[in-house]
């Protein structure tokens, strides 16, 4: 069991050769040892202690190698030869806190919250620190989607996408690797959480049932939501960001457009059902709505430029949202009133606006600004709230040393070799 | 998506697009917001949602299994649009539950499905490749001594007559009520398995990669690259890839 650990003694998490899907891979020791990323930790996500030096939440301390013995079993604990991972947190969602100045962003990597400075700044190595971070097998946090923010209670809600199924509560001060305030048992696959202090609820959108399910704010651990929206009148597909509106009391739902029949019976009702891949689209409900609700508005067609949208923000003083346009790495504005195949009042894209495959974006209508988190960048990019095209940012946060790449595995399922391009194939 | 398949032959990847009940086909050198070649989708392929693929090339077969469907369906290699499978194994007498991997030895004539049950079996299936409807399978290969508790992806080595398997294992555990709960089983240690494609019953693996020096955690899937003789694993958790460099595994396995 010994031999590999002795044969390659640099440790897994020390070797990042970094890498987008499409990944080319030869069979060169020398090269991946020499990597420039060899010596480097995780930044951002500093290890609490020994047990998190290697790669944050994800090794508890009990395991052992005895623990991995198979008795005379060839093969064993085997240190790979090459590794692909990245030491650096992915910023996933994002939301401004005006009235504490304080910038929340989820990383989806490594599963913990950062807490910025909304003045924040990058230090001389050219990263910005988090004032706070919360990350830790204690902190149940996992592959972390959507956040939201209650300034006036001083509380966190973290929704746990794909694996975990669980939203977590922390209090505003929680710092490193703590246990949440309260819990609460989510569905699969649930991505974005909005909060509307008014009801006194939360919404959670889930991708793989196309539904919004709503608790009360206080919900705790396996709960029952006080309301279910889900059916094919709700127009729901492949649901992520989600906005719970206590002005006018509405939900607005940013859709991908993916959908499938969940089982045979559900295939063979009425006309035979097949999957089908809609146009994506902005869904917008009555706070109230329940079971197979229509939306009262739908944002939907070729001049809104909606591509793969992720998370929403509400600008409830200028009756705006914002979408993170993923695909095709673009901020787009609507009117609160905007429906059918509206074109987006503003526009944010081109080369120099620093926006590589957004996955959050908020508004801060207080300070005039908007924020932004990108996927494929260790960056979140800070824009006037009224700019439009392709603009400069105002600031740039980094969470790496500028340049480092952003590896982009969010819960890889499966993996093929491409034997004719010595390439490796990963899917997300 | 949750699995992919690459075709040397005809230079082509097959993904399964689990959320929109389809199978997209792309060109090798795909890249970018590119186009599927071909899609197959649509009432008549029976897809519910397709979680794994793989590709038949010697048959000219696209194999697709399904978690929720609970099947293997199979399509013809060029098929596109809205097409019914050539052949469908599903039923109770199959064993199969939420397939969760396929692969295929078309060497031997067979299909290889790894299976997670709540309530029944998990582990993996074998069955004849032309078996089509309510079919018990030739071989399960399951129970304790297997150490196959959660199952993933599955790869054949077919001119070593070996079947390798992403055992994912490690279960949420995370109890709120504990001072200080954990999300991971830490006695449920994930790894890849390797049997011999003749294996049945609770036959325990003839290779492993297993333990904290691997840095596997959540191991989802596997691949080989036989001519270098690695094995590549991607892990769901800790969002990294792992290669190893096994020799070994490429040779026959005494037991």
């Amino acid at each position: 069991m010994q031999r590999s650990i002795e044969r390659w003694a640099i440790p897994t998490c020390s070797i990042a050769v970094l890498i987008l899907l499409l990944v080319g891979l030869k069979g060169d020791r020398a090269r991946s040892l020499s990597s420039p990323y060899r010596n480097m930790e995780i930044r951002n996500a500093a290890p609490a202690s020994e047990e998190d030096a290697c790669s944050s939440t994800m090794f508890p301390s009990s395991w052992t190698a005895e623990a991995s013995t198979l008795g005379d079993t060839p093969g064993g604990d085997i240190v790979p030869v090459r590794s692909v991972a990245d030491p650096y947190p992915s910023l996933h969602s994002v939301v401004v806190d005006p009235e504490n100045n304080r910038v929340l962003m989820s990383d989806s990597n490594r599963g913990g919250l950062l807490f910025y400075d909304r003045l924040g700044a990058n230090g001389p190595s050219g990263v910005a620190e988090p004032v706070t971070q919360v990350r830790g097998p204690s902190t149940g946090m996992m592959f972390v989607a959507g956040v939201a923010l209650d300034p006036a209670n001083h509380e966190i809600f973290a929704v746990n996408n794909d694996i975990g199924d669980r939203m977590e509560v922390f209090p505003y001060d929680a710092e490193g690797n703590v246990k949440p305030k309260r819990i609460l048992f989510v569905p699969h696959g649930s991505w974005g959480v909005g909060l509307n202090r008014v009801r006194n609820e939360i919404a959670i959108t889930v991708e793989h049932v196309n539904s919004v399910v709503v608790y009360r704010r206080d919900a705790t651990l396996g709960e029952a939501p006080m309301r279910v929206l889900h059916g094919p009148k709700t127009g729901l597909d492949d649901p992520h960001g989600i906005i719970f509106d206590e002005k006018h009391s509405e939900i607005s739902v940013a859709n991908h457009g993916n959908w499938a029949p969940l089982t045979r019976e559900e295939s063979l009702e009425g006309e035979l059902k097949g999957g089908r891949f809609d146009l994506p689209s902005i869904t917008t409900y009555a706070g109230e709505a329940n079971k197979d609700s229509a939306p009262v508005r739908r944002i939907q067609g070729k001049r809104t430029e909606l591509n793969w949208p992720m998370g929403m923000s509400l600008d409830a003083v200028h009756d705006e949202i914002a979408v993170a346009s993923y695909g095709n790495d673009s901020i787009l504005i609507f009117r609160h009133t905007d429906q059918g195949d509206a074109a987006p009042v503003r526009v944010i894209h081109g080369s120099r606006t620093g926006i590589a495959g957004p996955m959050g974006v908020s508004i801060d209508a207080k300070n005039d600004e908007i924020w932004v988190t990108n996927y494929r960048e260790h960056t979140a990019v800070v824009f006037a709230r009224t700019a439009e095209g392709n603009v400069a940012p105002k600031r740039i946060l980094r969470n790496a040393p500028p340049g480092t790449p952003a590896v982009g595995f969010g819960n890889p399922g499966a993996v093929a070799y491409d034997s004719k391009r010595d390439q490796i194939l990963v899917p997300n | 998506m949750h699995g992919i398949a690459y075709d040397a032959v005809h230079d082509e990847i097959i993904v399964p697009v689990h959320l929109a009940g389809a199978v997209l086909i792309f060109r090798g050198a795909a890249k970018g917001e590119e186009g599927p070649i071909r899609m197959i989708q649509g009432p008549q392929t029976q897809i519910l949602r397709p979680e794994t693929v793989t590709v038949d090339v010697p048959h000219g077969e696209i194999i697709v299994g399904e978690d929720g469907g609970k099947d293997i369906l199979v399509f013809r290699r060029d098929a596109q649009g809205d097409v019914a499978p050539l052949r469908v194994i599903r039923g109770p007498k199959t064993g199969l539950d939420e397939v969760r991997g396929v692969a295929v030895d078309p060497a031997r004539n067979l299909i290889v499905v790894s299976s997670y049950s709540r309530k029944g079996t998990t582990g993996v299936f074998v069955f004849d490749r032309t078996d089509e409807g309510d079919v018990l399978p030739k071989a399960v290969i399951s129970g304790p001594k297997t150490g196959i508790r959660r199952i993933r992806q599955v790869e054949v080595d077919s001119d070593r007559g070996k079947i390798f398997v992403a055992v994912k294992n490690n279960s949420e555990s995370y109890r709120f009520d504990e001072v200080s709960p954990s999300p991971w089983n830490s006695a449920e240690l994930g790894f890849i398995g390797v049997w011999d494609i003749a294996d049945n019953g609770d036959v325990p693996p003839r290779a492993v990669i297993k333990g904290p020096a691997s840095g596997m955690v959540w191991p989802a899937g596997v691949a080989l690259n036989p001519r270098d003789r690695e094995i590549y694993t991607i892990d769901s958790v800790r969002n990294g890839m792992s290669i190893f460099s096994v020799p070994e595994f490429f040779h026959a396995i005494p037991r």
